[in-house]
Order: C-alpha cells, then structure tokens, then sequence
C-alpha cells in the first residue's frame, strides 16, 4: 500500500482546486452524513460478537463469508469507485490462492508473515499485467472490452488450472497444511476468525481513507465521465491501471486467507463462477459504498447457507430473481434503502470539512 | 491423407456450430448494441425443447423445428418486459442478462437434474467417401449453418424488414422519424438472434449431449469470435466465428489441448486490443 500512497499526490496532487468543486455536495449533507458510520459500527460490532454467540461450524461459515467480503471489497473498488467492470476478478482471487498453495506443497512455506504478503504481490502483480495490458495503451479501451477481456482472463486460468497437471487438474491441490506463526497453527475456528476480521477492518479503513481522498474524487470522476476527468488533465488510463492492481492485490489476498482456511484449492477459484458471485455480493449490497460490498456479501452468503437444507435447488433460481430485480428496480443496492444518495457520494480530500465550517 | 480429410471435416463441422452459435449473439450485438449473456441459455432452452419432443415420443426434427419458435418467442417476451430498460447502459444490460440466464440455467437444471441426456440424432449414420467416413448429422449442420447464414444474409440486405433494421441500427431518431417502430423492430431483432440460439441448441444437442452448463460452455468463445470479427456488422461476428471455431478446433491437433485452449483466447484478446474494430469494421451487413 506504500507504493500507492507515493502516487497518489504525485498524479493528482497539483489540481485540489478542480478537486474541491466535489465538495459542494457535503456541505448541506453535514446533518445528514451520520447513516453510514452507524451501519459500520453496527456490522462491525455484530462481526465482534458473533463467534461467542454462534456454533463453532458456524464460525468457520463466518470465517469463510468475512474472506469473501475481503474478496467483495477487492471488486466494489474497482467496479464500485472506478467503473471498470471486472468480471474476472477471481483470476487474482485464485492465482494467489494457487500461488500460497504452491508454497506450502513444494517449499513448505507457511508462515503468514510471508504466505499472506506473497498472495497479495501475486495478485498485484496479475492485476499489473492484465490490466496493465488491457486498460493501457493509445487508445482508450471501451468498457465493453475490459469486461470481456477480464472475463476472457478468467475462463481462460480456469481453462488452464483444470488441464495443467503440475496445479492438480480437475481436482486442484488438496490438503494444504494450516497457516503458521512461529509454532502456532491457525486451524478454522475463532482465532482464524477474529485474524481475518483484523484484516478485513484494517483493509477496509485503507480502502476507506483511499477513496475519500483526493484520489479517490478523481476516481467517482473517472466513473461519472471518463472523458470530462481526461480534459481536466488526469491520467484517467493510469488512474484505472493503478485502482485495479489495488482491487487485485486485495483479491490476491482475500484468495491466500481462503485457501488456507479451506485447506484446497480448486480450478473454479479462478473461474468464472467465482468471479461472478462476487459480482453479485456488490451489486445486492451496492456497489459505490464499501460496506454495501461488505453487507451483500454476508445477506448472500447468510441467506444461501440457510436455504442450502431444503431449498438447494431453487436457491439459484430466486437468487437471479432477486439479482434481476435489484438491477432494475434499486441499482444501488439493498444499502440504499438506509443511505440517501448524498451521503453514498460523500465528501472527499482532507481539508475541505474545515473550509466549511468557515464559509457561511 | 485421410487422416488429413477427417481433420479438415472436424475442424470445418466445429466452425460451422461456433458459427452457428455467433450468429444470434452477433446480430444481437451489432444491431442492439447489448452483450446478451443469456444467449447461452437461449441455446440451453432451444436443446431441452429438443430433449422434451424426444422423451414425448415426438420425432425429434419436429422438435428442431419447434425450438427456434418456442425460443424467438420467449426471446420476444423478455425484451418487452426486460431487455427495453438495458439500452442506455451496456453494463447493466449485461449484468441484467447475466440474470436472466441464471434464472432460466437454474430452472433447467432443476428440470433435467445434474444429469447428461442424449438426444439421438435425426439423420444418423456416416457418409462413405471411399474410405473415409465421416458423420451424416454433422455434415446436416455443416449444410443448415450455410443455409442459415445464407438466409440471414438475404434478409438482412434484401427485405424491407432487413432495411429497417438495418435504418434503426444507423440512425435511431431518424428511422423513427421516417415512421419505423423501433421498440418493434429492437423486440423483433432480439427475438430473431434468440430464435437462431435456440435453433443452434436443437442442432448440437446430438452432438454435445444435454447438460445445464451446456449454453455456458459457448458463451464465452462466442463473445470473443464477435469481438474479433468486429460489432456493427452481420458479416464480422460470423468471420471472427469461423476464425474462433477453426483455431479452436485445429490448434489441439499440433499442440498440447490445454495450451491450444488458452492460446485461442490469448490471441484473440491480443488482437481485439491492437485492433478494436474487428475484422471487418464498419456497420451495415
């Protein structure tokens, strides 16, 4: 995350006075702007408590839906924040995934202090290469081929993983022995829980700062009108390279947890199934809010895990329903029932909350 | 040399289905301008009404010829009640229709089970040529798919209905202008491209067997071979199909099959972003 924040000023840093034209929208939304802490306090604190209340196999239900909200969180940034539609994001998800599960097999490498940061650089550095190669270049690329080309990405390391015998095949690499830290041996239950948690709340708080910066105004930018924010001198292909290798390295991270936690690792992980549930966990939240991403995913997952006895069959079915209604009727997601539009666009940049305070 | 023979009637009875299958999502998306991830499942549907006449004790070529109608039908419907509201955002449309065929895959797959059902073939057997044999149905397809594509054609460039879809195409507020519904012709359009998926389903469901995932399986070698040909033509998306489905088909017999897979889609995508027009760009037929 370094790295980014040295960007970040070195792009967009000389043009804050077309930047806080944004603010105009916070500054009758200050009574209004205090829906949104409320709802991350609440999951948040509902997140705290829940392995005491819940079953131990439910907490390792939980423990598997906070990494897909991880994972969630990766594609609301990119899709969310910046318009980019990435319908391969599980390729990051999955090569990290497959990448810690290398590591443990042929070089016996456990520990998290150098599996979870090898996971996130593996998914940083596919996300550099396919969107580096897909985003760049002289022309802009239209939306229509970003999305088919990250799909394509995704059904083609599907395609891969599956035939490549050194990856296991149909079956993927199964068994991979627990995370370590020292002696100790993160196995599913409470204390994986409350690891991946802290790491959920401390990426979620990165990605909260990110997008309520200066950066993050050019961002909404870039997805309101691509080519207004060119005119103004952006970078805008560079802005999407850089939010989508972030998204990606979130993934490659989200995918290291995952596959730890499960113990295997398996070709749909970077398919095409699994880069759309995460499409559909930020769209049923909202995408453009972070704890949408987060929220859909719980309701999703929640709501499957719960149906899976009786109704296994027709789960898929409603599902689609209710995606398909949702797209139609609320394309802000179930998070726009309790947040207003304003408070959802929020404001941006460090300084701009005392300016207020001094204009009449 | 008749090893060379039977190769160049797989490769040519593959590209003929690829084609087959581009051609309603191709038409779909030039003329509409929507991606329409459903379009497998229309194939899906058009297969399981095939599957349906079979266990009926119907002949099966009742059912083909059933399919494309049943499914342009449907097809027509869902545009009134759905599709119309996509227009303006491609996104969405996509997402919207990603929907659409979840829905419609799920139900499938709860009708049929997890199962995979065979379909005899309607004209089975083998033609000899000396002594090579190759399959009677997959030279019917060949022979459909050249008919179809013919058709399609003539259609398009010969009929007054083909002039007013090409009319909304270039121009929207001028065809309206001129007195050309084009709600009507954007739902007939869409009817049309879904009626050609479910027509290619009844057709390969001989070959490939019936399965839920069955539509999913084209839908992605589909959207390729349209952007490779170039959208805002017939002619490009069923050009970039046969390029799909000969080097999909070809590559496998001169390299390992997993790397032939994904090297189809590493150089499609590696040429769509060098040249973004396609194939053959510009609009009209």
């Amino acid at each position: 995350m370094g790295a980014v924040k040295q960007v970040v000023p070195a792009d967009i840093g000389g043009e804050s006075d077309v930047a806080m034209t944004g603010s105009g929208t916070a500054r009758q939304g200050a009574s209004l702007r205090k829906i949104l802490p409320i709802v991350e306090g609440a999951v948040l604190v509902a997140a705290l408590v829940a392995p005491l209340l819940l079953q131990d196999y439910l907490t390792v239900f939980a423990t598997r839906v906070i990494i897909l909200a991880l994972f969630a969180l990766s594609f609301d940034l990119v899709w969310g924040y910046a318009g980019i539609m990435s319908f391969g994001q599980a390729l990051f998800f999955g090569s990290a995934g497959y990448g810690v599960a290398l590591l443990a097999r042929d070089l016996d490498i456990t520990n998290i202090f150098l599996v979870l940061p090898a996971g996130t650089l593996i998914g940083l550095a596919f996300a550099l290469l396919l969107g580096g190669f897909l985003l760049l270049g002289r022309h802009p690329s239209s939306v229509i081929f970003v999305s088919l080309g990250t799909l394509t990405g995704s059904y083609a390391a599907d395609r891969l993983a599956r035939g490549w015998y050194y990856l296991g095949g149909q079956n993927g690499i199964p068994s991979i022995s627990p995370m370590t830290l020292g002696s100790y041996e993160f196995s599913e239950g409470s204390a994986f829980y409350y690891l991946v948690l802290g790491i959920l709340v401390v990426v979620y708080l990165l990605c909260r700062f990110l997008v309520r910066s200066q950066f993050g105004l050019a961002l909404a930018g870039l997805r309101e009108n691509e080519q207004r924010i060119a005119f103004f001198g952006y970078k805008a292909q560079h802005l999407k390279a850089i939010i989508f290798a972030i998204g990606g390295a979130i993934a490659g991270l989200a995918g290291s947890l995952y596959a730890f936690h499960e113990g295997f690792v398996w070709p749909n992980m970077v398919g095409v199934v699994v880069s759309t549930q995460v499409v559909l966990y930020v769209l049923f939240g909202g995408s453009g809010t972070l704890i949408g991403a987060v929220i859909g995913t719980i309701i999703v997952e929640g709501v499957s895990f719960w149906l899976s006895d009786n109704y296994r069959e027709i789960w898929p079915i409603i599902l689609g329903l209710l995606l398909l209604l949702v797209i139609l009727f609320r394309p802000l997601g179930l998070i726009s029932f309790v947040l207003g539009e304003r408070e959802r666009v929020g404001s941006f940049g460090a300084g701009n909350k005392e300016k207020h305070d001094a204009s009449p | 040399m008749a090893n060379a023979f039977v190769a160049a009637f797989e490769i040519l009875s593959f590209g003929a289905i690829i084609v087959l299958i581009v051609l309603g999502l191709g038409i779909i998306a030039s003329m509409m301008g929507i991606f329409n991830f459903a379009q497998g499942e229309f194939v899906l549907l058009g297969a399981y009404v095939t599957y349906l006449a079979y266990a009926k004790g119907v002949p099966i070529w009742v059912g083909m010829v059933a399919a494309p109608f049943l499914v342009g039908a449907l097809g027509f419907v869902l545009e009134a009640l759905i599709i119309r509201r996509f227009y303006a955002a491609p996104i969405v449309a996509m997402l919207g229709t990603y929907a659409l065929g979840l829905i419609i895959r799920e139900t499938v797959r709860g009708l049929i089970g997890g199962f995979y059902l065979t379909v005899p073939e309607p004209v089975g057997g083998s033609i000899d040529i000396g002594a090579m044999h190759i399959s009677a149905w997959r030279f019917t397809i060949i022979v459909i798919t050249l008919m179809v594509m013919g058709g399609c054609y003539l259609l398009l460039s010969r009929t007054s209905f083909g002039l007013r879809v090409r009319a909304t195409l270039e121009n929207p507020s001028l065809a309206r202008a001129s007195g050309i519904s084009t709600p009507l012709i954007y739902g007939a359009t869409f009817a049309f491209g879904a009626a050609l998926a479910g027509l290619a389903g009844a057709l390969i469901v001989p070959v490939f067997s019936l399965f839920a995932d069955l539509g999913l399986r084209f839908l992605i070698q589909g959207f390729v071979a349209v952007m490779v040909g170039g959208v805002g033509s017939f002619i490009g998306p069923v050009a970039g199909a046969g390029v799909i489905g000969t080097l999909s088909a070809a590559l496998p017999w001169v390299m390992a099959p997993v790397v032939a897979d994904v090297l189809v889609f590493v150089l499609a995508i590696v040429f769509i972003k060098f040249r973004p027009q396609g194939l053959i760009a510009g609009k009209g037929v």
